[in-house]
């Protein structure tokens, strides 16, 4: 098993900014990861967090730095590293089945039609789904349809699961439903996988690894947090097992910490402020300023 | 279970109605199904009973208003006679079907259709006979009863025309005595002014007199009453009615197309036998010619037309037909336009000036350069092998009688159609969920799954309404077009009827303004519900 399957060295986000210094979200995050492994990343909201991993997915331009997946570098999204959205993102002209059917007829486009039916079946099946793919998206739960989505996903048998937030909108019963569906699912595909969280709970229970982030911008790894725990996981279990809290303990009082140190955010609108002194002393018609003060937000 | 069948039935009727847009038909299904009869009883009350009240209100003050404009093509005609207007029409249209079915009768069918024919010209004969002797007896009646009221009128305007002139003579004999005495100095000058000015104002006055008795009797003369014109009418319509059956006739024996042909075949039948006994040889040349001439004749018989005239019937069918092949042309143009003006900025930079400058052009413009440009294509319609192609006995399309006139309107329609839909595709396409794109990201799907797949189908509720918009601008324009183009259709049927101005013309265009209307509002309704179907939001699955 490969220590080093996906590997994030360096990275960086940065947004132009028309006043000198550019807008860095994500400073410098080194990470690895070894195959198989669940990784949660946590933190403030605006930390980040789901830069890096829109980033991994292949969505969002890398500024500086490089992600490497399976000792390949990864350039632009692909079906390798699959992307639960937090909404479901389903097409609401199709079906459940033919949701699914979408990305399968580009990754195995070698198979016959029978095969890919077999493929698209078998995933809804794995997310408790195998009466409803006749169905269209509006006639399905939220959680049904965040199902739909976590079967498109894996039915492109990716190396990579990549989930953000995946169960933000979802009421806390059907979440657990769901988060079992991902355990069992990455444990038998061996998935390496990544969530976007805001859960302490969550990332405790589904992770092995906890990356705390600091608060952007120039968000950085914070802490990392390693959890010992054999799978499968059986949440009474776990719940009930005192480490499980001195766990969360950890994460809360990391969060509750950053909550306070706001430093990091003065230092950017100092940055900012610095640079509008320098554009205004080279600037001699103020309505200019005004012209690029306002292309910029448009 | 009875009760789930009967809910099954009734919210699949409820569905139809809602798919249709008849959103006013609702509460009568619900109440027939015994669903809140009050609520429902309230609901029709407002929603249908209201409405109609209104609309029978509209056309009572149409039937009081109208008759009170003088114009110079007659009154404006009433709700009444903008329905006779159209049950004529409709009968126009039958009659035509009636002698066409009549030209291509043959063999048995012919004989008994000629049997049946003149079975009803014998009924309509002795209608006509008894109504025509009405009329004359109601018209008689009513001279009657004029030469009544005259009577006394010409009476009374003999005696005065008589006391008028012998007071004038009097007058004038009075004007000269004094006239003489002025020129003896025996009366004043004055005097003989005042006389004349006196003579004048009377002679004026006697005239004006004269003059009413008579504009009195003009009136009564002018105006008989309506029963004579109303059975002069009647009898008029079977005379009509009659004429037809005689036109139906000469259809089916000298004019029909079988007899034709076989009146060819004998000649030529003749000819050949002719030919065979011939003794000369230039009588053998000369039979022999007949025989060739005659077979072609017999064989081009075939390819005969009925010459159909245009009812209104078939004004519509055309103008349908156009204005739907217009829209077609327009919306292959508008959509693969509209999509790439929406997935790239700068397909959309280029055609926006032109979008912008060509969109405000009047469609009479349009129409006259298309007429330019498409007559151009067309020197010699007639035997251009388009028309020749479209227009041949053996197409079901030559029931329309497609000339250049009909293309350049289509063209016109087009044009105009063209705009709605193309900014509306073009938005929809660029409105589309970022999410739904970075889910084809992720899938790596290609560019042509990802248009097929995603971009179209997310749009598809925004380029239905754009097309829905396009069809009534359409619609609309077509109508002016074929005004102005004199190709056949609604349009020109209007501009005919402006043109020929008879009694009933005024009546046509009203109708035809109905006709346009509802075939619009008909169009517009197909368009809500295709659009219901493709939205994908609406639970629109029948």
């Amino acid at each position: 098993m490969s220590q080093r399957y996906v590997e994030i060295s360096n990275l960086v986000k940065a947004y132009p900014n028309p006043f000198g210094d550019d807008f860095r979200v994500v400073e410098g995050l080194n990470l690895n990861m070894f195959q198989g492994e669940f990784v949660s990343l946590i933190g403030h909201s605006g930390c980040g967090k789901s830069t890096v991993l829109t980033m991994l997915a292949g969505l969002n331009e890398i500024s500086e730095g490089g992600i490497i997946v399976d000792n390949k570098e990864i350039d632009g999204p692909g079906p390798d590293r699959a992307v639960v959205f937090q909404a479901p993102c389903l097409m609401p002209w199709m079906n459940a089945f033919d949701n699914v059917m979408l990305g399968v007829k580009n990754v195995y486009p070698h198979a016959t039609p029978e095969e890919r039916k077999q493929i698209v079946e078998y995933s809804l099946a794995r997310v408790g789904l195998k009466d409803s793919m006749k169905k269209f998206p509006r006639e399905l739960s939220g959680g049904m349809q965040q199902r739909v989505g976590i079967a498109r996903a894996i039915a492109l048998k990716p190396k990579v699961l990549l989930l953000d937030e995946p169960f933000g909108r979802l009421d806390s019963l059907t979440r657990m439903e769901l988060q079992d569906v991902i355990l069992d699912i990455v444990a038998q595909e061996k998935l390496t996988s990544m969530i976007v969280t805001h859960d302490v709970d969550e990332a405790v229970f589904m992770s092995d690894r906890v990356i705390m982030m600091t608060n952007g911008p120039l968000a950085r790894i914070g802490e990392v947090m390693n959890i010992h725990w054999e799978r499968p996981r059986d949440r009474e279990e776990i719940f009930a097992d005192p480490k499980f809290f001195e766990y969360r303990e950890h994460l809360l009082s990391f969060l509750e910490q950053r909550a306070h140190l706001k430093s990091d955010f003065h230092d950017f609108e100092d940055n900012r402020q610095h640079g509008k002194d320098n554009l205004l002393s080279f600037v001699k018609n103020p309505m200019e300023l005004y012209g690029a003060e306002n292309s910029h937000k448009a | 279970m009875a009760d789930s069948k009967v809910d099954k039935i009734k919210y699949g009727i409820l569905k139809v109605i809602d798919v249709s847009g008849f959103k006013v038909f609702d509460p009568p299904v619900r109440l027939l199904f015994g669903e809140e009869p009050q609520k429902q009883i309230k609901d029709i009350g407002r929603y249908m009973v209201l409405p109609i009240l209104f609309v029978v209100g509209c056309i009572f003050l149409w039937t009081v208003i109208a008759p009170t404009h003088k114009t110079k093509s007659g009154e404006v005609p009433t709700p009444t006679k903008v329905w006779t207007a159209g049950q004529d029409s409709l009968r126009f249209h039958e009659k035509e079907d009636e002698k066409e079915k009549a030209f291509f009768l043959s063999g048995e069918d012919r004989l008994a259709e000629i049997k049946e024919v003149e079975a009803l010209q014998a009924e309509l004969q002795a209608e006509f006979e008894k109504l025509e002797a009405i009329s004359k007896e109601t018209s008689a009646n009513a001279e009657a009863e004029t030469a009544k009221k005259l009577a006394p009128l010409q009476k009374e305007y003999d005696e005065l025309k008589a006391q008028y002139k012998e007071a004038q003579t009097a007058r004038k004999a009075a004007l000269t005595a004094l006239s003489d005495k002025v020129a003896a100095k025996q009366a004043k000058s004055a005097d003989l002014v005042a006389a004349i000015i006196d003579n004048d104002t009377k002679t004026d006055a006697e005239k004006g007199k004269l003059k009413d008795i008579k504009t009195a009797m003009d009136d009564i003369r002018s105006n008989p009453p309506k029963e004579v014109k109303e059975a002069q009418l009647a009898a008029n319509k079977v005379a009509d009615e009659i004429q037809h059956g005689k036109k139906r006739l000469s259809y089916l024996t000298t004019g029909n197309l079988s007899e034709k042909k076989a009146s060819f075949v004998a000649k030529a039948e003749d000819a050949e036998t002719a030919l065979a006994a011939s003794t000369t040889g230039k009588d053998a040349l000369k039979q022999a010619k007949y025989v060739v001439s005659n077979t072609e004749k017999a064989d081009k018989a075939d390819e005969q037309k009925y010459p159909r005239a245009a009812s209104i019937v078939w004004q519509t069918h055309r103008s349908l037909l156009t204005v739907i092949v217009g829209f077609i042309i327009g919306a292959l143009i508008a959509i693969p336009l509209g999509i790439m003006c929406g997935l790239n900025k700068i397909v959309m930079a280029c055609l926006t000036p032109l979008i912008s400058i060509f969109r405000p052009v009047s469609p009479v413009v349009w129409l006259l350069i298309f007429q330019i440009v498409v007559g151009a294509f067309f020197p010699d319609p007639e035997k251009h092998p388009l028309f020749v192609f479209l227009n041949s006995s053996i197409n079901p399309l030559s029931y329309f009688q497609t000339n250049p006139a009909m293309i350049f309107s289509a063209c016109t329609v087009a044009m105009c159609a063209l705009w709605p839909a193309l900014v509306n595709t073009a938005l929809g396409v660029s409105s589309i969920d970022p999410d739904h794109l970075n889910v084809a990201k992720v899938l790596r799907l290609g560019f042509w799954s990802r248009l097929f797949k995603i971009i179209i189908p997310s749009s598809l509720p925004l380029v239905f309404a754009g097309l829905r918009i396009s069809l009534g601008v359409g619609w609309m324009v077509l109508i002016a077009a074929e005004a102005l183009s004199s190709s056949d259709g609604l349009g020109k049927f209007v501009w005919d009827e402006y043109q020929n101005g008879s009694s009933q013309s005024f009546a046509n265009i009203i109708l035809a303004c109905f006709v346009v209307g509802i075939i619009g509002f008909f169009l517009d309704r197909l368009m809500i519900i295709l659009q219901r179907f493709v939205s994908f939001d609406e639970s629109a699955t029948l």
